[in-house]
């Protein structure tokens, strides 16, 4: 037997490494969705960190009485700050992320319809968020007044007017909201034109799959919502750089007028972050309950009935304004009307998993939590929409913990159950299981913790944004808890960023559909290359990957 | 996602000139983000220096026109390889259990059922034929045919709350049109909530909207007048009040049984002779519910 010379058989294969240069170049000029997916994603990731790190801070000023941790200003700066990064530059990029990245691959189409504009309102959302944080450098700049902005995250008039708010950090707050308005909107309109004008064949709109439903009505509302905020950021600027009086009360302006315009805005956007989320469990629990979704055309006309009456709510923000019967009759009910659509959903849900073979992976687990807290959030949410009971506490902490139920207990959490779920698809890997695990409980006992005893001191008259309290309200304790709770994510949240990191490098190479799931995006290798398909798939169900896998009961007989 | 090294001839291709085995892609450009970044300096100008701004417009224009050039007169694209690599598309399972529902795993549907908007027609009937006991009732208690439309209207008037009999027994303009909308939107809301609860309930509709149906939604009123209307909570006459549902139940009931069913998509996954109408449906199928 003849031997090979040692050298030889050594593998000398080399791993050509590409200058850094050359890799920024390629990310900075991309065009493919699933790059600027990706870059969605970590952009808003990054900004998670940067405002949970906001969030821990708050806490711990709040934790106990008489507490001096940080200035009231410092304090003011911190919820502005977070609340306006978690949802203009963390919420809303990352579900536009995932929705650049899966759309075009689960219709089986090769790009976005604008894929320019795609890069483009990536960029100039990126471009937003920076503009915000460079207020902490540049808001002294060179007229010497405020630092980052301290009006709140919805920044009610007359608080925004230049005698209330001189210097720019309130001007750094309207322009990169208007960055983001603008970056918003492409993607909305990049996203309804693809699912509208790219599927594949066979792609009926009865077959889509309930994510991209939920991303067109989602992209649909912000068509709607963004603009009116856009508008009234530049009425702003007009009020403040050319002396309009749009909100200038003195001046035959109303502050009113900002408000409507806000929560115009406001309220639509919970159900432009949420329907995604929803989207997100929709393509989870069927496949970890091994079950068709239950009942996908009810699925969509109550996403559909959502995005509409999502638009008709946004004034039980302001039942305290005074608007008199008829307006808050009208707003109490439109309110409770969408829980109607929504009960819908959480019914298919559970019909879903209902004599379903239920896998529990992390992604699964996130999915069951979400359920259950979403529940919560809507039950609450459908307390403060009751006017005489939201008189009571409207800008308590009971409101505090009822929204932050909704945005990390649903929306982020189902967010955890995506990044899991899909993590395999975008990069090759598998996250780890046991890493998972530590998160799911560390986050869900935090959020519990934290999120849960937030509506007691609500309910003991406690107010949003007070930045200390005296001893001796009955308010000391439960903030205790909130402030360790909030530590418990935070450790959570930790380890999710490095199991993320850990498993790119060495998690479990993952297959092409490591799920057995349904859906085309696992008919692609993982990562997928970037033309997606190799050849234009044709589909004849709502699950051509079952079809595929199972000829002898095929879906297209049902349907 | 290395593919795009394997690009190559950049520019606009016809399909004559353009590569085998290859797919065009759109070719990456810097443009949009040079845009952003310019509108971005623009804005950012406005709270830093005027040359900021000044910049961010020097970068604009020329990606504005570098932008143009992309895509006019022809789109310009990067043919990118294709590496055709057959992936099997397979269960990692085993077994396929099937639920002890039915021979097929799928629990099969109702093949036939009435429309949705049949309900909604049922409910304008029983609508109208509701307005019969309830006239009934105050021409015989009140000696007036409006008290009844009055009494409804008042939930939606917090300055009759206190109004005596004689005046909710007098017509009143404002009270007949409050009583219409309320009565006709429920009325609707009622029966299409009804058609949508049909293909669970398809048999005997006469029956379950005529009897089951008023009494379960006297007892949620029952339970919820006290919060939706005290005052008609307090004047409300309980008796009166089922027969006028029973009147609603069974002209809607009666309306519905009056349309032909329409078929279910599932009657599409019937054989095609079962379809065809050469085989009946064996009994088992004719009990799915």
């Amino acid at each position: 037997m003849a031997h090979a010379p040692v050298l030889e058989a050594i593998d000398q294969t080399q791993i050509r490494r590409r200058p850094p240069l050359d890799v920024l170049y390629e990310w900075v000029t991309t065009v493919d969705h699933k790059k600027l997916g990706l870059m969605y994603i970590g952009y808003a990731l990054l900004f998670l960190v940067i405002a949970g790190f906001e969030a821990v801070l708050m806490r711990i000023q709040l934790a106990v009485p008489n507490n001096h941790f940080v200035s009231p200003q410092v304090f003011n700066r911190l919820f502005t700050m977070h609340g306006t990064t978690m949802i203009f530059f963390v919420a809303m990029p990352v579900m536009f992320g995932f929705g650049n990245y899966l759309v075009p691959l689960m219709i089986g189409a090769r790009d976005m319809a604008f894929p320019r504009l795609n890069a483009f309102s990536f960029w100039i959302s990126a471009f937003g968020g920076l503009l915000m944080y460079f207020s902490y450098l540049g808001g002294d700049g060179l007229y010497g007044m405020g630092s980052a902005p301290d009006v709140g995250w919805f920044a009610y008039a007359p608080l925004t007017a230049k005698v209330f708010s001189p210097g720019h950090s309130t001007d750094y707050w309207t322009l990169a909201v208007l960055l983001s308005g603008v970056g918003s909107t492409g993607t909305a309109l990049n996203i309804v034109t693809t699912v509208l004008s790219m599927r594949c064949r066979g792609m009926k709109l009865s077959r889509l799959p309930l994510f991209v439903w939920l991303m067109m009505v989602a992209s649909g509302i912000v068509f709607v919502a963004v603009s009116p905020l856009t508008a009234a950021q530049i009425m702003l600027i007009l009020d403040r750089y050319l002396g309009a009086h749009f909100f200038d009360t003195q001046a035959g302006g109303s502050a009113v007028l900002w408000m409507h315009f806000f929560w115009i805005f406001g309220h639509p956007e919970v159900y432009i972050l949420v329907l995604p989320a929803f989207g997100f469990v929709n393509e989870i629990i069927p496949v970890f309950s091994r079950k068709a979704v239950f009942g996908y055309p009810a699925m969509v006309a109550a996403s559909v009935g959502i995005g509409f009456i999502s638009l008709s709510v946004w004034a039980h923000h302001m039942f305290t304004v005074g608007m008199g019967a008829a307006g808050n009759t009208f707003f109490v009910f439109s309110t409770m009307v969408i829980s109607v659509p929504t009960g819908i959903k959480i019914f298919n849900w559970l019909a879903t998993l209902w004599g379903g073979k239920i896998i529990f992976k992390v992604p699964m687990m996130f999915c069951i939590a979400f359920l259950f807290q979403f529940l919560v959030a809507g039950l609450t949410g459908i307390m403060l929409s009751a006017a005489p009971f939201n008189w009571q506490l409207s800008a308590s902490y009971f409101v505090v913990a009822h929204f932050h139920y909704v945005i990390v207990g649903a929306i982020i959490t189902s967010l955890f159950g995506a990044f899991y779920y899909w993590y395999p698809k975008m990069t090759g890997r598998m996250m780890s299981e046991t890493l998972g695990k530590w998160h799911f409980w560390l986050f869900i006992i935090g959020f519990h913790l934290t999120f849960d005893f937030m509506h007691v001191p609500g309910l003991l008259g406690m107010p949003r944004r007070i930045y200390t309290y005296e001893a001796g309200r009955g308010w000391e304790g439960w903030n205790l808890i909130v402030g360790i709770g909030a530590l418990f994510q935070t450790a959570g949240t930790l380890i999710f960023v490095y199991n993320l990191v850990r498993s790119y490098y060495r998690g479990e190479v993952a297959g092409h559909d490591p799920w057995d799931a349904w859906t085309l995006e696992w008919a692609t290798p993982s990562p997928p290359p970037s033309y997606n398909f190799a050849v234009e798939p044709t589909v004849r169900s709502g699950r051509p990957l079952w079809d595929l896998k199972h000829p002898e009961d095929l879906d297209e007989n049902y349907e | 996602m290395n593919e795009m090294n394997a690009t190559h001839d950049q520019g606009p291709l016809d399909d004559h000139s353009r590569p085998t085995d290859t797919i065009p892609l759109p070719a990456p450009t810097a443009w949009p983000m040079v845009l952003a970044l310019g509108i971005a300096l623009m804005l950012g100008g406005m709270v830093t220096h005027w040359a900021i701004s000044l910049l961010g417009l020097l970068m604009a224009v020329p990606a504005i026109v570098g932008w143009f050039f992309d895509v006019l007169p022809h789109e310009r694209h990067v043919y990118v390889d294709v590496h055709a690599d057959v992936i099997e598309i397979k269960s990692t399972r085993e077994t396929l259990a099937h639920l002890p529902l039915d021979e097929r795993h799928r629990k099969l549907l109702p093949l036939e059922t009435f429309s949705v908007m049949s309900g909604v027609k049922g409910g304008i009937a029983g609508g109208l034929a509701m307005i019969v006991p309830a006239a009934l009732y105050s021409l015989i208690r009140y000696h007036s045919v409006w008290y009844a439309a009055n009494l409804l209207a008042a939930g939606g008037f917090v300055s009759w709350a206190g109004e005596s009999n004689a005046f909710l027994a007098q017509f009143h303009l404002r009270g007949l049109l409050a009583a219409m909308a309320i009565h006709g939107l429920t009325s609707v809301l009622i029966g299409l909530l009804y058609g949508a609860m049909l293909p669970m309930f398809p048999r005997w509709p006469i029956l379950t909207a005529g009897f089951v149906a008023p009494f379960l939604w006297t007892g949620i009123l029952h339970s919820a007048l006290g919060i939706i209307s005290p005052i008609l909570d307090q004047r409300i006459d309980w008796s009166w009040f089922v027969v006028s549902q029973i009147a609603f139940g069974l002209v809607a009931g009666f309306v519905v049984n009056l349309h032909v069913k329409v078929r279910t998509p599932q009657f599409r996954s019937l054989p095609f002779s079962v379809r065809a109408g050469i085989h009946a449906l064996g009994d088992e199928e004719d009990k799915a519910p």
